[in-house]
C-alpha cells in the first residue's frame, strides 16, 4: 500500500516526463506483440535500467510510428508496403527488417467436426459465402459459422492475401477482434471455422490440413504449409551495435529468445 | 475556534461600520460595478466551455472525416453494404453497420420500453414511499454498472448460455446485444418517464378517480396520455443510450457486417457503427482513408444523437409547459 | 356488475404486472452481479497451493512470504512427488531413447579424445576407435528397433563385442551399464507400442508440468507463467483431470458430428509401470500440492505478469485512479462554476438556452465519439501544440473523460444549488453580504453535499468508461506510468482486454472475473456513498 502511494506521488510529481533511464518504445502488430512482451519480461531482468514499452496497435500503426519517430522498433506481421517505405525515406528513416520468427495462420474447426482437411479453394469458397453447410464438403449437416479477424489485423492480411487471393469476404462472416476471441468462438461453436496463429492451437480446437499439409513447426519453418509468413521487427537503420535496440533485435538469436518464441507459439528461425 | 474567529470578524466589522460612512463614494461604486461585471463575464466564459466542447467535437470530427467525405462522397457511404477498407482502393459502405445499429436499438427498445414504462408507473403511482426508497437505488446501481461489465457478462456468461443451453448457432447475436442494451437503457427510461408521470398534478388523477375509474384506467387513459411528451422523451433518451453504446455491442453483437436475412432473424450477428469504430480504430493507420471513414461514421453517430437530443429537448420543454399550464 | 369485476381484475393484473417489472429489474441486477462477484471473489479467496507460495516468494514483483517456511514446504512437496517422478523417469527412459542415445554418443566421443591422448600408432588407433564405433552403432540400432526380439538380439551382439574388447578404465567402460539398462527395459516393455505411448506421454508430461511446474531435470523456462505448477486448488483439479483422462473425438455415426470420448490414462498405459503413477498422484495430490486457504488481499495492489497470468490489478487501479483524478481536476471547477452561473447570474435568454442545449447535447454524445474526439483533439492536435509527444497518455485520457462527465457535474451542481432554500440566501443578503459572498459562504456550503454526490457519481462514471480511453489513454499491457504523459493500464480497458484480447487470460478465468469484479466493486462503492450522502441531505432538507 505504501508503495502504491509512493508510486502515485511520484507520478504526480513527475508531471512533465523527464525520464532518465534508457527507453525502448516498441509499437505495432498484435501478432508479434506477445513475442516482444516475452522478450521485454526477460530483458527487464537482464537490463534493469532499460524501460521497455510495448504497445500493440497493429502493423500499419507500427510502421507509421517508426516513420514518424514515435517508436524505436516497429513490430510488423507483414513487410512494409511501398508507400510506407516511400514515406519513411522522405522522413530520413531507413527501415531495416529483422525476421524474428515464423508464424502460420492455421485454419481451425470445432473438434467435433469430422472434416480433417480442406483445400485453400474450399476455404475461400466458405469465406465467400458460396459454401454454407458442412455437408457440402462431405461433413455433417451443420451450418457453417465463418469467423474472421478484423480487417486491420496482420493475421487478416495474411489470410486475405494467401487464401482469399485479395477477394472480399462475404458479409455474413463474423468479425472478432483478436486471436483468442476467434479461438473462443470456435471452441464454443460446433459449426465454426476460423483462422488463428500457430500459438493458439490446443486440444480444444482442431487444426486442419490445408492443401494436404498440416500446420506444424516443421512445415511452417520450411514454408511447405501454404499460409505461413515471417514476422518482422523494423528499426531505423541497423541499430547501433551494443545499443538496447540492437540487443533487443538480436535477442531472437539467443537460446532464451528462441524458447520465448516457442512458448508464445511461434516458430523460431534459428534452431539450437 | 470557529466561534472565536466569527467573533473577531464581528468586532472588526462593527468597528468598521462606525468609522465609515454608509454611502459608497462614486469610485467605490464604479469599482464594485466593474468587478461585478467582469466577474460575471468571467463566469460566463467558463460556462461557455461546454459550448466550446460541443463546438470542438463537431469541428474536429468533421475535420478528420472531411478527407473521406470529399474523396469518396456520401454516395457509396450511405448506399453500399460493402465495407472493405483493406482492398485497393478501399470500399467504404456503411449501410450494413447502420442497419446493425438500427436492429439492436429497435430490439432493445422493444424490450426496454414496456418494462420501463410499467416500472415507472409502479414507482410514480403504485408503490408506497418505502418501496420507492429501496427501488430507486437499485435502478441507480443498474445504471452505474460500467458498460464494459455488461459486455463482459454478455460475452462470458450470456453468450455460452445461449449457445449451449438454448441452441443458438452463435451466442453473440442481435438478441444477446439487445437484451443487454435494454437493461442498460432501462434506468434512463424509467427515471425520465417517472419524472414526467409524477409531474402530472394530483388533481388530474383525483378527477379521474372521482369519476369512478380504477387505478389502471386512470393511469392508462388519463395519466399516460397527459404525460406523453415526457414519455416519448424518455424513449428517445433510452434510444440514444442504446445507439451510442459501444462496448456491449462490440463484445456481444457478433460483428458480422451483414443485414440479417430473413429480416426477423434475430439470431444473426450484426455489426454496429460504434463497434466498427472501436474495433477498427485501434489498428488503423492514422490519416489513412480508413481512419477518416471511421471518423465519418462517428460524424453520422454524432449527427444522429444530436437530432434525437433536439427532439427530446423540445418534447421535455413541451412537457414542462403543459405542467406549467395545468397549474 | 360483471363488467365491474372485470375492471377490478384488470386493475389488479395491471398492478401485478407493473410490480413484476420492478421485480424483474431486481432479478436482472442479481443475475448480472452474482457471477461477477462469485467468480471474481475466487481471485482473492481461494485455496493456494505450495506453488502459489513459491511463486509469491520467488517472483521479484511480489517478493513476499517467509523464505524458510516456503522452502520447507517446497521440500516437503517435492518429497511427496519424488516417487511419481521416479516412475516417470524410468518409463521415459524406455520410451524416449534419446537420453540413452546421447549418453552412448557422448561416451564414444570421449573415448575418441582419450585415444588421441595415448599416442598410439595409426593402425591400432583405427582398430580400437572402430570397435567402439561399432558398439555404438549396434546399440543405437537396438534403440531404434521397435521389435523386442530384434532389439534383444542386437543387444546380445553388442554385449559380445563389449566382452571382446577390454574397455576397463577408459571413458567407454560405461557402455556395459548402458546395455544392461536397456536390456532390462526391453525385457519389461512392448517396444512396438512405443510410438503410441510417445504421443500420450507428451500429454501426460504436459499435464504434469501444469500440476508441478517444470519436471526434474528440465531447464527453468524463461517465462514466469511456465515456471510454476498449478497455484490454485481449482486449477489442480482441472490439471489432474487432464492427467487422469485422455480425451478423444470419435465418429459414432457417420455424417454426424464427432463425439467426445474419455479414456482413463490407466487404460491407455495398461501393463506399463507408468500406470501406477496415476493412482499414486491421485491419492497423494494433497500432500504433493499442500493446498491452504488463502486470502490474497494483495490482489488489489499487486502488479501482474504479462497476460495477468499471475498477480493482481494494482497498476489498473492506480491507472483508473489517475485518469479519474485528472478528469475531476478539470471538470469539477468548470462544472461548479458553470452551474453557479446558470443558477445565480443567468436569466432566461437565447444565449443561456443555447448553453443549456449544448450541455444536453454533450450529455448525449456517444462515448465512442468522445474517444474519437479525444484522439483527434487532445492526442493529435493539442499535445503537439504544447510540444508534447503525440501519443496516448493519462493526460489526454483524463481530459477526454473530463468533457464526458462535465454535463453530469453541471446538472448535479445546478440541482443542488437550486435546492438550497431561498430563505438562506435572502437572510444573507439582508445582512448586507454581496452576491459573491452570499454564494461562497452560504449557498455553496449548503449545496456542497449535493454537489459532492454529483461528483462521486461522475467519478464512478469516469472510472467505468472504456470507449473514450480506448484511443486516448489506455493500454492493455505496459509498465506502470512514470508521468501523466504516458499511457496507463485501467480497470475498464483491462476488463475488456481480458475478456476478448488476451490468450493467457483465457486460461485464468479467476483473473478475468477478478478484474471486472474490482471495477464493479469500485463503482458500486462510489454509488453507495453517493446514495447515502444524498439520503442524509434530503432528510436534512425535509426534516431540519
Amino acid at each position: 500500500m505504501k508503495n502504491m502511494i509512493c508510486a502515485m506521488l511520484m507520478i504526480l510529481l513527475a508531471a512533465v516526463g523527464s525520464v532518465s533511464a534508457q527507453q525502448l518504445i516498441i509499437d505495432g502488430s498484435t501478432t508479434v506483440g506477445p513475442i516482444c512482451d516475452g522478450f521485454a519480461e526477460v530483458f527487464g531482468q537482464i537490463y534493469p535500467d532499460i524501460s521497455i514499452t510495448v504497445s500493440k496497435t497493429g502493423s500499419g500503426n507500427g510502421a507509421a510510428a517508426l516513420v514518424e519517430g514515435r517508436c524505436d522498433i516497429a513490430m510488423m506481421s507483414r513487410f512494409m508496403k511501398s508507400q510506407e517505405f516511400r514515406a519513411a525515406l522522405e522522413n530520413d528513416v531507413f527501415p531495416v527488417a529483422h525476421v524474428v520468427a515464423m508464424d502460420g495462420v492455421c485454419v481451425i474447426l470445432h473438434p467435433s467436426n469430422p472434416i480433417n482437411a480442406l483445400t485453400s479453394d474450399q476455404i475461400k469458397q466458405i469465406y465467400l459465402g458460396n459454401i454454407t453447410n458442412w455437408n457440402q464438403l462431405g461433413g455433417a449437416d451443420m451450418e457453417i459459422v465463418a469467423i474472421s479477424r478484423d480487417t486491420s489485423s496482420g493475421t487478416f492480411e495474411t489470410f486475405h492475401g494467401l487464401i482469399m487471393g485479395g477477394d472480399d469476404l462475404a458479409g455474413s462472416v463474423e468479425t472478432v477482434g483478436s486471436n483468442p476471441q476467434a479461438h473462443a468462438r470456435v471452441r464454443g461453436t460446433a459449426g465454426a471455422i476460423a483462422y488463428v496463429g500457430l500459438g493458439f492451437l490446443d486440444s480444444e480446437v482442431k487444426a486442419i490440413a490445408v492443401n494436404g499439409v498440416m500446420p506444424s513447426r516443421d512445415t511452417i519453418a520450411s514454408g511447405t504449409y501454404p499460409v505461413s509468413r515471417p514476422l518482422y521487427l523494423f528499426t531505423n537503420g541497423y541499430p547501433a551495435l551494443g545499443s538496447p535496440a540492437h540487443a533487443f533485435c538480436t535477442f531472437y538469436l539467443t537460446e532464451q529468445g528462441q524458447d520465448i518464441i516457442e512458448d508464445q507459439g511461434f516458430v523460431p528461425v534459428t534452431d539450437y | 475556534m470557529a466561534s472565536e474567529k466569527q467573533l473577531s470578524i464581528y468586532e472588526d466589522s462593527t468597528a468598521a461600520g462606525f468609522s465609515r460612512p454608509l454611502l459608497l463614494t462614486p469610485s467605490e461604486d464604479l469599482k464594485g460595478y466593474i468587478a461585478a461585471h467582469v466577474g460575471r463575464l468571467l463566469l460566463f466564459g467558463i460556462t461557455c466551455v461546454s459550448v466550446l466542447a460541443v463546438l470542438f467535437i463537431f469541428i474536429f470530427v468533421i475535420r478528420e472525416s472531411l478527407g473521406f467525405l470529399l474523396g469518396h462522397g456520401l454516395g457509396g457511404f450511405l448506399t453500399s453494404t460493402a465495407w472493405h477498407p483493406e482492398s485497393e482502393p478501399g470500399e467504404f459502405g456503411a449501410v450494413g453497420m447502420i442497419t446493425g445499429s438500427v436492429y439492436v436499438t429497435v430490439c432493445s427498445l422493444l424490450v426496454a420500453v414496456p418494462i420501463g414504462l410499467l416500472a415507472a408507473v409502479f414507482l410514480s403511482d403504485i408503490a408506497p414511499f418505502k418501496v420507492r426508497q429501496y427501488v430507486k437505488p437499485i435502478i441507480e446501481i443498474l445504471a452505474a454498472i460500467p458498460s464494459v461489465a455488461y459486455g463482459f457478462f454478455a460475452l462470458l456468461v450470456l453468450s455460452p448460455l445461449m449457445q449451449n443451453e438454448l441452441g443458438f448457432t452463435t451466442g453473440t447475436n442481435i438478441l444477446n446485444a439487445s437484451v443487454i442494451l435494454a437493461v442498460m437503457a432501462l434506468p434512463t427510461i424509467i427515471s425520465v418517464a417517472e419524472d414526467s408521470l409524477s409531474a402530472i398534478g394530483r388533481e388530474i388523477r383525483e378527477a379521474s378517480y372521482g369519476l369512478g375509474a380504477t387505478r389502471a384506467e386512470t393511469i392508462i387513459k388519463v395519466v399516460i396520455p397527459a404525460a406523453h411528451s415526457g414519455i416519448i422523451a424518455a424513449v428517445i433518451l433510452g434510444m440514444m443510450r442504446a445507439v451510442g453504446e459501444t462496448m456491449v455491442v462490440w463484445m456481444a453483437a457478433g460483428n458480422a457486417n451483414q443485414i440479417p436475412s430473413p429480416w426477423w432473424n434475430l439470431s444473426a450477428a450484426v455489426r454496429t457503427m460504434t463497434a466498427t469504430i472501436a474495433g477498427d480504430m485501434g489498428e488503423t493507420v492514422q490519416g489513412s482513408m480508413h481512419y477518416r471513414a471511421l471518423f465519418a461514421i462517428g460524424l453520422l453517430l454524432l449527427a444522429f444523437t444530436f437530432t434525437l437530443n433536439m427532439i427530446s429537448e423540445h418534447l421535455l420543454a413541451r412537457a414542462r409547459r403543459v405542467k406549467g399550464g395545468g397549474k | 356488475m360483471k363488467r365491474d369485476v372485470n375492471r377490478h381484475i384488470s386493475d389488479k393484473v395491471f398492478t401485478g404486472v407493473s410490480g413484476g417489472a420492478i421485480i424483474l429489474l431486481c432479478c436482472v441486477l442479481l443475475l448480472v452481479l452474482t457471477p461477477m462477484f462469485v467468480r471474481g471473489a475466487s481471485a482473492v479467496l481461494f485455496y493456494g497451493t505450495v506453488e502459489f507460495r513459491k511463486m509469491q516468494l520467488e517472483l521479484p514483483i511480489f517478493d513476499r512470504g517467509d523464505a524458510e517456511e516456503v522452502d520447507a514446504e517446497v521440500a516437503q512437496a517435492l518429497d511427496a512427488r519424488q516417487e511419481a517422478f521416479d516412475i516417470l523417469a524410468r518409463f521415459r527412459e524406455g520410451l524416449d531413447t534419446s537420453i540413452l542415445r546421447d549418453q552412448a554418443r557422448e561416451m564414444n566421443r570421449a573415448y575418441g579424445d582419450y585415444l588421441r591422448t595415448l599416442n598410439l600408432d595409426r593402425a591400432e588407433y583405427r582398430a580400437r576407435r572402430q570397435a567402439v564405433r561399432d558398439i555404438r552403432d549396434g546399440f543405437e540400432a537396438a534403440l531404434a528397433s521397435s521389435d523386442n526380439a530384434v532389439a534383444d538380439e542386437l543387444l546380445l551382439g553388442v554385449a559380445e563385442q563389449l566382452a571382446a574388447v577390454d574397455l576397463g578404465g577408459t571413458p567407454a567402460e560405461g557402455f556395459v551399464g548402458l546395455v544392461e539398462e536397456y536390456q532390462e527395459i526391453v525385457a519389461r516393455m512392448d517396444l512396438s507400442k512405443r510410438e503410441q505411448y510417445a504421443a500420450a506421454l507428451d500429454e501426460v508430461q504436459e499435464a504434469l508440468r501444469g500440476l508441478f511446474g517444470p519436471l526434474p531435470g528440465e531447464a527453468i523456462p524463461p517465462l514466469a507463467m511456465n515456471q510454476y505448477g498449478a497455484t490454485r486448488w481449482s486449477r489442480v483439479k482441472s490439471e489432474l483431470d487432464n492427467l487422469l483422462w485422455a480425451e478423444e473425438w470419435r465418429e459414432v455415426t457417420p455424417g454426424e458430428p464427432l463425439e467426445k470420448v474419455r479414456i482413463a490414462r490407466t487404460e491407455q498405459f495398461a501393463g506399463t509401470e507408468l500406470a501406477d503413477m496415476f493412482g499414486l498422484i491421485e491419492n497423494n495430490i494433497e500432500a504433493m500440492m499442500l493446498p491452504r486457504f488463502t486470502f490474497y488481499w494483495q490482489y488489489f495492489i499487486d502488479d501482474s505478469t504479462p497476460g495477468h497470468y499471475f498477480g493482481g490489478v494494482g497498476p489498473e487501479i492506480l491507472g483508473t485512479f489517475l485518469l479519474t483524478l485528472i478528469a475531476m481536476a478539470f471538470s469539477v471547477p468548470l462544472g461548479i462554476i458553470s452551474a453557479a452561473y446558470l443558477v445565480e447570474c443567468a436569466g432566461d435568454n437565447v444565449v443561456i438556452r443555447v448553453i443549456r442545449t449544448c450541455i444536453n447535447t454533450l450529455a448525449g454524445v456517444p462515448s465512442i465519439v468522445f474517444g474519437l474526439f479525444g484522439l483527434a483533439f487532445f492526442v493529435l492536435f493539442l499535445l503537439p501544440v504544447f510540444g508534447l509527444g503525440s501519443q496516448k497518455s493519462i493526460l489526454a485520457g483524463g481530459m477526454t473523460l473530463a468533457i464526458l462527465v462535465l454535463p453530469v457535474i453541471i446538472r448535479a451542481s445546478e440541482e443542488a444549488i437550486r435546492s438550497v432554500p431561498r430563505s438562506y440566501k435572502e437572510a444573507s443578503l439582508a445582512l448586507g453580504a454581496g452576491n459573491f459572498r452570499t454564494f461562497v459562504t452560504v449557498t455553496l456550503p449548503a449545496a456542497l453535499p449535493g454537489i459532492l454526490t454529483g461528483i462521486i457519481l461522475s467519478l464512478s462514471r469516469a472510472a467505468g468508461e472504456t470507449a473514450p480511453i480506448l484511443f486516448t489513454g489506455a493500454v492493455a499491457l505496459g509498465p506502470i506510468a512514470k508521468s501523466i504523459l504516458q499511457p496507463t493500464r485501467a480497470l475498464s480497458y483491462g476488463s475488456y482486454d481480458m475478456a476478448v484480447g488476451d490468450r493467457l487470460s483465457a486460461l485464468v478465468p479467476h483473473q478475468q472475473y477478478g478484474m471486472v469484479m474490482t471495477l464493479i466493486l469500485l463503482v458500486l462503492c462510489l454509488n453507495v456513498i453517493a446514495i447515502v450522502i444524498r439520503s442524509k441531505v434530503s432528510k436534512k432538507l425535509r426534516g431540519y
